[in-house]
């Protein structure tokens, strides 16, 4: 037979190195690990202050959702309004 | 025998509607893919998104048994599931017209009737659905999850009731 | 055997139908899917052909594999010259139409001419009929689909059709199978309306023997076993692509009135786990559904909540939707979203396409350039959600000024409007751009500038870019099967390396499409999906044919390679915004205002964009000008084309 069956493949092995349950800030350059006291219905992220809404799939099972849209607008302003002073 | 009370158990609202039971199927038995070939297939309501499954449900009397002028079709206690006899079948497919949930097929390729026989107690359908539409388990415990499934929703029912009461 | 699946060429004008067999060595170039419809249309259509004429050849295929013993090989793939673009025609669908199609004998089908009158195609066990199709002609897509069951009086037959949009002629007017399953980009369905057919009727029982059975049935267990144990897959089968939209508006990826901000600001409404409430609330909890042999089931199935069509039964909504009719017209609402949803599958039209025209004449309309006595009085402001659906039914039947103009696709209405409407127009070689903001993600602004049928996200796009894997993770997955030492970067901002893995992913999506199996199953949003190493068992076992993950790696290169000549044939130049591989000036002028603190500010950097397109066309083999060289033609086997062998 031409084909091995029993090796691996990259994509196999890659999968063995995943991590479960945590969930990570929406701030893509910071994916920083948030992990919300049980009931919080928001969370803050410790690295770049950004703040996330939180479902709770089960009392032990929090879920990220989207901004809360009044404190990462301001982040954001803030933010771009000292990059355009920096250009 | 472990086998001998398990049973088909098809669970509509679950599936998917993909259709895979019926290509694994053809290849397992006939070594082709041909969902006419399969023994299990999913009717569709497409503008209710709706999808059955339908394949052998082993009927205790069965009437495919009866209607056999051959004896070619028996019950194998054992495996709980009616076989045929390729020896005795004379190919009139009395039994195809008498099934009352059409799971009894005839292949005009090979001009034979053909029917669920469980894999021979590992259906690939079963084995294949993920989200557990088809599942393979003791005709007892079918009851019983039956009456959990029921008493759930009466129990999200009364539970609706008693908040709004409230 | 899957590799006795036929070649019909049907004549509309004249009614004549030729059946071949696909020799094994055009296989072996080829395959099949996408690659063998590139190579067909490159043979069988002259340079500048009217798309919309019956010299242009519409082709409709299922991959290698179609309904093999393989996980999700459901795809169809159809292409012609596009009305949209006049480059590359191209678009690939999931459902059960192609399947069906490959029980019924054939892979592919070259359907030329134009028929005298309304009518369809009835592929059955090896036959080929030309039928009327007067009684479905201005039906709806789902209509049409069931009353050709009907009139043939069989509930299993499958269909290919299009819908109003695609009899009108509207130049993004889309191919459907089932309830929501669309071919939607560059306007194949103006094509089949161009040619007076309605619709490819398929219904096969004829046997596709698989070459090794038992061990294609054990592979197939473990293949699946490997995709749905990823977890974006695990979530794709919960929310559908709609979960794309969380994260994605939340970082600030999602174009927004048009192309003013990139994030859709108070989107709750419109949320994945906001939809899916809706979803279950109408279909209960069980209302994911799944296209043939397909076990991650990501579309999801609803009832239109409130409105008028309040109980309507519709599937989706795409990520697609929620940023067509939700984010660029600054719509966030979810009854919005479902019915325009609802109103695009039922007209047969490209939602992303219609979503972002609408968008485009919104900001237009903001800006003066168009006025309400062009749009006879709809206030086509953003936010107004009416008029979203309003102009959905407008563009599909040409009603007005505006979406006549709109109609014809974005490039062509520009010129109607006038004045300075090009500028505000987010396309690639002539088709709109997807909702996502690529101003932070250098690598995913390379990929829509240089897909091969227009801006496009499902061509090249490395989308797991953003994952920041480690850069030892991203070797492992860049550098196989052909080896790459180059430089890689895990940050989505930088510039490095972007060019390798739009080009590896080109490849990778090519090897797919010709394979005829789902994205979602691949290299595309899980990095731990299968890809060319784990290709060449599930061929052989179903096939019996023998290649290496190098070998595929070849075949998906060449044909790249194909469609680039194609698009060069037919005008395709380097920094043509309108015709080349190039985007919007606001890419590079306007920082994004919203969304995460770093990617607020950001732009693409048109210096370094420029390297990144050569360093694109060094890796595929083209020189500056973005032409092959006649080496890299050698090497692929292509120094002839077009080589006529079919």
């Amino acid at each position: 037979m031409a084909v091995d069956t029993n090796k691996l493949s990259d994509a196999e092995s890659l999968r063995k190195t995943r991590t479960y349950g945590k969930f990570r800030c929406h701030n893509p350059t910071c994916m920083g690990r948030l992990k919300p006291k049980p009931g919080d219905k928001h969370v803050r992220c410790p690295v770049c202050t950004c703040e996330f809404r939180v479902a709770w799939i089960r009392p032990d099972f929090p879920r990220i959702r989207g901004p809360v849209w009044e404190v990462n607008k301001k982040i954001a302003e803030a933010a771009f309004k000292k990059k355009m002073e920096g250009k | 025998m472990e086998n001998k009370n398990k049973v088909l158990m098809i669970n509509p609202e679950k599936c998917t509607g993909c259709r895979l039971c019926e290509l694994v199927c053809a290849v397992k038995h006939d070594g082709v893919s041909n969902p006419a070939r399969s023994r299990i297939r999913v009717m569709k309501w497409e503008m209710d998104g709706v999808y059955i499954p339908m394949a052998c449900q082993q009927c205790q009397d069965a009437p495919c048994m009866g209607v056999c002028p051959a004896n070619a079709i028996s019950r194998n206690d054992e495996l709980n599931v009616m076989e045929i006899d390729y020896d005795k079948c004379i190919g009139c497919r009395s039994c195809v017209a008498v099934c009352p949930f059409g799971a009894m097929g005839f292949n005009s390729i090979d001009r034979k009737v053909f029917k669920c026989d469980l894999c021979d107690g590992d259906p690939q359908c079963v084995r294949f659905c993920e989200v557990e539409a088809i599942e393979y388990i003791d005709a007892d415990d079918v009851a019983i999850l039956k009456k959990q499934e029921a008493a759930a929703k009466l129990h999200a029912t009364s539970h609706k009731v008693a908040l709004k009461e409230a | 055997m899957a590799l006795d699946r036929k070649i019909a060429y049907i004549n509309l004008t004249t009614g004549e139908v030729e059946v071949k067999p696909i020799p094994l060595d055009v296989r072996r170039k080829f395959l099949g899917g996408r690659g063998l419809d590139a190579y067909l249309l490159l043979n069988h259509s002259e340079k500048g052909c009217d798309p919309l004429g019956p010299d242009n050849p519409l082709i409709v295929s299922g991959g290698i594999l179609t309904a093999t013993c393989a996980s999700a090989t459901a795809r169809t793939h159809v292409m012609a010259k596009s009305p949209l673009t006049g480059l590359l025609g191209s678009c690939n669908m999931g459902g059960f139409f192609a399947p069906e199609m490959a029980w019924a004998g054939f892979h592919h089908l070259v359907i030329k001419g134009k028929a005298e009158k309304p009518s369809y195609i009835y592929i059955h066990d090896g036959e080929i009929e030309i039928r009327d199709a007067e009684n479905v002609w201005g039906k709806t897509t789902t209509d049409t689909q069931w009353a050709i069951r009907d009139e043939l009086n069989d509930q299993e037959v499958k269909s290919l059709v299009i819908g109003p949009a695609g009899e009108n002629l509207v130049a993004f007017a889309n191919v459907m199978t089932g309830i929501k399953n669309a071919g939607g980009r560059t306007g194949m369905g103006a094509v089949m309306g161009s040619k007076n057919l309605k619709a490819i009727a398929c219904r096969g029982t004829m046997d596709i023997k698989i070459a090794h059975p038992i061990e294609a049935l054990e592979y197939n267990k473990r293949f699946i076993d490997q995709i749905t144990s990823a977890k974006v897959n695990k979530t794709q089968g919960t929310l559908g692509t709609p979960f794309i939209w969380g994260a994605t508006n939340s970082w600030g990826g999602v174009r927004t009135r048009n192309f003013q901000y990139n994030q859709c600001e108070y989107a709750d409404d419109i949320e994945p786990e906001a939809i899916d409430e809706i979803c279950e609330d109408t279909m209960g909890p069980y209302h994911m559904s799944g296209c043939f042999g397909c076990q991650v089931h990501c579309r999801a199935q609803y009832r239109i909540p409130s409105g008028p069509l309040k109980g309507t039964y519709e599937e989706g909504p795409e990520y697609t939707s929620q940023g067509a009719f939700g984010g660029e017209t600054d719509t966030p609402r979810a009854e919005t979203v479902l019915v325009g949803n609802h109103l695009v599958d039922q007209y047969g039209m490209d939602n992303l396409e219609t979503g972002s025209l609408i968008s485009w004449a919104m900001e237009l309309y903001e800006e003066g350039i168009i006025s309400s006595k062009d749009t006879d009085g709809l206030d086509l402001r953003f936010g107004n959600d009416e008029a979203v659906l309003e102009m959905i039914e407008r563009i599909c039947f040409r009603k007005g000024k505006v979406a006549d103009a709109l109609a014809n696709g974005g490039i062509p209405a520009s010129k109607t409007f006038g004045k300075n409407a090009f500028d505000y127009l987010i396309q690639v070689k002539g088709m709109s751009n997807l909702h996502s903001d690529e101003r932070a993600t250098p690598a995913l602004a390379l990929n829509i500038a240089t897909s091969s049928r227009g801006s496009d996200h499902l061509r090249s796009r490395p989308a797991i870019d953003l994952y920041h894997l480690p850069e030892k993770v991203l070797r492992k997955i860049y550098s196989s099967p052909i080896p790459y030492e180059g430089p890689l970067s895990s940050e989505h901002t930088a510039y490095i390396g972007k060019a390798w893995q739009v080009f590896w992913q080109e490849n990778c999506y090519m090897g797919v499409d010709c394979l005829g199996i789902c994205k979602y199953h691949t290299t595309f949003l899980g990095a731990t999906l299968p890809n060319f190493e784990d290709w060449p068992k599930v061929l052989y076992y179903n096939t019996g044919l023998e290649f290496t993950p190098e070998e595929l790696w070849d075949i998906a290169e060449r044909c790249n390679m194909i469609e680039r000549l194609f698009n060069l044939r037919e005008g395709l130049t380097r920094d043509d915004l309108a015709k080349g591989d190039m985007i919007n000036h606001r890419y590079f002028d306007e920082p994004c205002r919203r969304g995460a603190p770093d990617v607020v500010g950001l732009t693409i950097d048109r210096g370094k964009f420029t390297v990144m397109i050569d360093e694109f066309y060094e890796h595929k083999g083209l020189d500056k000008k973005g032409k092959p060289k006649a080496k890299t033609l050698k090497r692929l086997g292509l120094e002839n084309e077009p080589s006529h062998m079919l």
